[in-house]
């Protein structure tokens, strides 16, 4: 018996009810306002680059899915699953997995469930992550600590493999994250380490310098900053990459934010990881959406970890009209 | 016990809505690089058959299929920036897949008739190819009937593939029949191998067997007493097999003589070998009963065939009298021919009618000109006169090869040829006298035998009649031909063993082969030599095996080591064929004896020496010649004058 049948017959009301928001990732924003110190000029430039071949890498990348599975009273019982994978590149330019984690959790507000269902719940799932929530709180302010909760549990599994995979990280090898690298201090402290940031919702330029930097043209690159605030918890330099020629379909078309230690030798070694950067490329990470934006690798990585997901977490994702019993 | 260290997985089934797993069928993936192809034997088990339960399912590997996460091929054209080059160097390949496909075998266990769970895949154990190929019956029984027919190799496994006699050799079903492209030397090693196997395999309860080959095409046939080169490999896989890497101990031939009546009409005339063949030479009595193979289907009317079965009933062999005043003995063309004119001369010296006891003079006269033709038409097969040299019908050795040497001989000679001899396999079988309990007939070119098309031959009927009844009497037939969709459609369908050599694609475009799938008909259409895709009752897949080298000589390169001679002139050959009798005799005794006398005489005289076999044959030969030569005169083939203004009938 799972859990949550175990807090049905408790007297929880099941659902199966998927937010929108839960299939995708979503970068925790600290909610400083994000600015740029440039350090490779005095305003925004932008450099050509020339596709370069590809050092050894490894690519981490993380998943998190989520679903209502219940109800005590108003309040909601979340089924959560989170799971990251780090995979090396072989010398056959094949993928394998290198470290991989994963967590199949519960979100609930026990401290408001009835004692019975509470004790439903902590008796057959051995993973509760508590939501705390304060009397008259709506349901969906209680989603959204939930989404929240996830977010945090997905950062945190990426987060510890990415540090073992740092540990085990070869004289050459790179490590592509994909999202922030500022999250982690050894990952935006490595000399090797890459954070590949495909959302743009902070913008570090205001004025001229932000229409250069979104304007950037395809295998061009625009001048090292310093990021601030924002999604930045630990110093590291930035940059933007455009990948894809943006005119005919959109500013942030084909554009990439890259993050690296906060070091000199970033800037030097700025037009160097941009050239390999370029050549991922190809192979394209069609058909998902994003390939503008998504290196396959890192495509690949999310596959592995969508294929290895529960089969019934998103099961119910079809037609949510009522049942006619017939 | 050894321990045998736990098989690995090498794929896993998949099942989605629009490609389930079935009863007969299911697919799986493996890694990449993976030692599976079409026509591996796999092994599915469910998952909990280390418990004793769960399901096993053998299958084996029907198609097979790679694809990329790619969603269009303009993604890789739009990726690698339209240089294919630069498409080849991206960092990363992409994520493939290897898909099979598979038919199920057998699964255990057999009932309920389930669909393929979703297992993993493991190599199947030379074990597992016995279980899966239903053998382990035929194989473990009390009286085991498996005879090996080649070496499943897949995944660096070698096991060996066994027919079951039963099915093979009768009575159950029987008959072999294998079709591939012509000058790989598939089809006929195939055979010869598995003649081999057949006579160190075929068990002891079912008797004793032969084979009888008829060699339709060149020296294919004429080494097969001969050893030929095996390499280490071949060796190696006889000793698996545990066949005999050695050429047919027992091997008889037969050739007729060429239209000189002592040279043979074969191409194992090399000094070496050419004593071993014996003349193939059939008089009237062997001809008569098979008359209606040499007259075509105009000259069978009614009339003239009651004509022949009176001659066959009334006149052969019996003391007879033509009603004008003379005794007939029947015995040789000769004999006959004397009494035709016999019958014509009293009728027109008596002057009656045109009519002797209810036959008409025209009929009688037109089965005397085809039944006296056969002799000319089939010189040095047919004799005119003298005893006749013919297979031991009754005395059959066992585990003996019986080739019959018709290559050289006019289609009309070969039908005769076919149709006697399986005529008399029968009637001998029938009647439980020939020697042996089963004879394999191997007869080639069954595209020009036996067509699914054209007319209806006497040979067409004698194959279709072994296909059909031979069973039943241990008569069985191995045929071969190229184009399978072009034979005789009962004669192939009713081949409980059916074996597939390198095919030509169109005869695989035919429906005949609509049930493989593209990937065997690619496999098949470029199968290497020594490789077979063998249908039998018991497998319910067509299984591909590998089969060693003959280990005779190749017809190719027989011909090499004992190049056929040239005719001998009259007077060598015969001195040569006592000489081969016997070794005391030197050859210009006979050259003396026979200066002064007729080829016929000589070739009669030869004849009955070859028959007889006596102590002191030169004496034997002296007293035959000089014994025919002062009684009859020389005789003169006169032809008959019509007796009256004839009738309106054409002949």
């Amino acid at each position: 018996m799972t859990w949550w049948d175990a807090l049905v017959r408790a007297g929880a009301v099941p659902a199966a009810y998927v937010p929108p928001a839960s299939m995708g990732r979503t970068d925790v924003d600290d909610g400083a306002e994000p600015g740029a110190d440039l350090v490779e000029g005095d305003a925004v430039q932008v450099y050509p680059v020339t596709p370069a071949s590809a050092p050894p890498a490894c690519f981490l990348d993380g998943i998190e899915q989520w679903k209502v599975v219940g109800y005590d009273g108003v309040l909601p019982v979340v089924r959560a699953y989170v799971a990251a994978a780090v995979r090396r590149r072989g010398e056959d330019r094949r993928l394998r997995t290198a470290f991989e984690a994963a967590r199949d959790f519960a979100i609930a507000p026990l401290a408001g469930m009835t004692p019975e269902r509470r004790r439903a719940l902590t008796e057959h799932c051995p993973d509760v992550v508590e939501i705390s929530v304060e009397e008259g709180t709506q349901p969906g302010r209680m989603l959204e600590l939930a989404r929240r909760a996830v977010d945090s549990a997905r950062q945190a599994l990426e987060r510890k493999l990415a540090e073992q995979c740092l540990a085990s990280l070869g004289a050459t090898e790179w490590l592509v994250v994909d999202g922030l690298l500022s999250v982690s201090g050894k990952l935006a402290g490595h000399p090797r380490a890459l954070g590949v940031i495909k959302s743009h919702g902070a913008q570090f330029f205001t004025g001229t310098d932000l229409e250069r930097a979104l304007t950037v043209p395809a295998d061009h690159r625009t001048s090292v900053f310093r990021a601030r605030g924002g999604h930045a918890r630990n110093e590291v330099y930035s940059w933007y990459l455009r990948l894809w020629p943006w005119e005919g379909n959109d500013l942030l078309y084909g554009l990439l934010r890259i993050e690296a230690r906060a070091n000199a030798a970033t800037i030097s070694g700025a037009d160097a990881t941009c050239g390999w950067l370029l050549a991922e490329r190809a192979p394209i990470a069609t058909p998902d959406v994003r390939w503008d934006r998504l290196l396959y690798p890192i495509h690949d990585v999310e596959t592995y970890l969508r294929a290895r997901a529960p089969r019934d977490l998103l099961a119910s994702r079809a037609s949510r009209l009522p049942r006619t019993g017939t | 016990m050894i321990a045998r260290p736990d098989p690995v997985a090498i794929g896993r089934v998949v099942a989605t809505e629009l490609k389930p797993s079935t009863p007969h069928q299911f697919h799986f993936w493996t890694a990449n690089e993976t030692a599976i192809g079409i026509g591996a034997i796999v092994r599915v088990d469910e998952g909990t058959r280390d418990k004793g339960e769960g399901r096993v399912v053998y299958g084996v590997v029907t198609d097979g299929f790679a694809y990329s996460d790619l969603a269009t091929p303009l993604h890789d054209v739009i990726g690698a920036e339209g240089d294919p080059a630069r498409a080849a160097a991206s960092p990363t390949v992409r994520q493939e897949i290897r898909y099979w496909t598979a038919a199920v075998l057998r699964q255990i266990p057999e009932e309920p008739l389930q669909p393929v769970p979703l297992g993993q895949v493991f190599v199947a154990s030379d074990t597992d190819v016995a279980q899966a190929l239903r053998m382990d019956a035929y194989l473990h029984s009390a009286t085991p009937t498996a005879i090996p027919i080649g070496l499943y190799t897949s995944g660096g496994l070698e096991a060996p593939v066994y027919l079951d006699a039963d099915f093979l050799l009768g009575p159950e079903a029987a008959h072999l029949n294998i079709s591939g492209v012509s000058g790989l030397a598939t089809k006929t090693s195939a055979v010869e191998f598995l003649l081999a196997s057949v006579f160190r395999h075929f068990p002891a309860h079912k008797g004793k067997v032969a084979a009888v080959c008829f060699n339709v095409k060149g020296p294919d046939l004429c080494f097969l007493d001969q050893p030929g080169d095996l390499s280490d490999e071949d060796r190696r896989r006889y000793a698996l097999l545990d066949v005999p890497a050695t050429p047919f101990e027992r091997v008889r031939y037969f050739a007729p003589l060429k239209a000189d009546g002592v040279n043979l009409n074969t191409l194992r005339t090399h000094p070496d070998l050419v004593d071993d063949v014996t003349p193939l030479t059939w008089g009237l009595q062997e001809v008569v009963d098979y008359a209606e193979v040499l007259l075509n289907r105009d000259d069978i009317d009614a009339k003239a065939d009651a004509f022949i079965d009176f001659l066959r009933d009334r006149v052969l062999s019996k003391s007879f009298d033509d009603g004008f005043g003379n005794a007939h003995q029947v015995q040789t063309f000769a004999d006959l021919d004397r009494l035709f004119r016999s019958i014509f001369d009293g009728l027109e010296l008596s002057g009656r009618s045109d009519t002797w006891r209810t036959h008409h003079i025209a009929t009688m006269r037109k089965v005397r000109n085809r039944l006296s033709n056969i002799s000319t038409r089939c010189k040095g097969l047919v004799t005119d006169d003298g005893p006749s040299s013919d297979l031991p019908w009754g005395s059959f050795e066992d585990r003996a090869v019986y080739v019959i040497d018709v290559a050289n001989v006019d289609p009309l000679g070969q039908d005769l040829v076919f149709a006697r001899a399986v005529s008399k396999l029968r009637e001998h079988l029938e009647r439980r006298d020939l020697g042996v309990d089963a004879v394999v007939v191997f007869v080639d070119e069954l595209n020009k035998y036996a067509p699914g098309d054209g007319p209806e031959t006497y040979v067409k009927k004698m194959l279709l009649d072994i296909s059909e009844r031979g069973r039943y009497l241990g008569l069985v037939l191995f045929s071969a031909e190229q184009f399978r969709s072009q034979v005789h459609r009962r004669v192939v369908g009713n081949a409980g063993t059916q074996v597939f050599g390198r095919m030509d694609m169109d005869e695989l475009a035919t429906p005949g082969y609509q049930v493989l799938s593209p990937a065997t008909k690619i496999k098949l259409a470029t199968l290497p030599v020594g490789e077979l895709m063998v249908r039998h009752p018991h497998f319910t897949q067509p299984i591909f095996v590998r089969f060693p080298k003959p280990p005779v000589l190749r017809g190719r390169d027989g011909m090499g080591r004992f190049p056929a001679t040239v005719d001998l002139p009259f007077e060598d050959a015969v001195a040569r064929h006592l000489v081969h009798l016997d070794r005391r005799i030197r050859p210009n005794q006979v050259k003396d004896l026979i200066a002064d006398r007729t080829e016929e005489d000589v070739r009669r005289a030869l004849a009955a020496v070859r028959q007889k076999r006596p102590e002191d044959v030169l004496a034997y030969f002296r007293k035959i010649l000089g014994g025919r030569v002062a009684s009859d005169a020389p005789r003169e083939r006169r032809a008959v004058p019509p007796l009256n203004p004839i009738s309106d009938e054409p002949y």
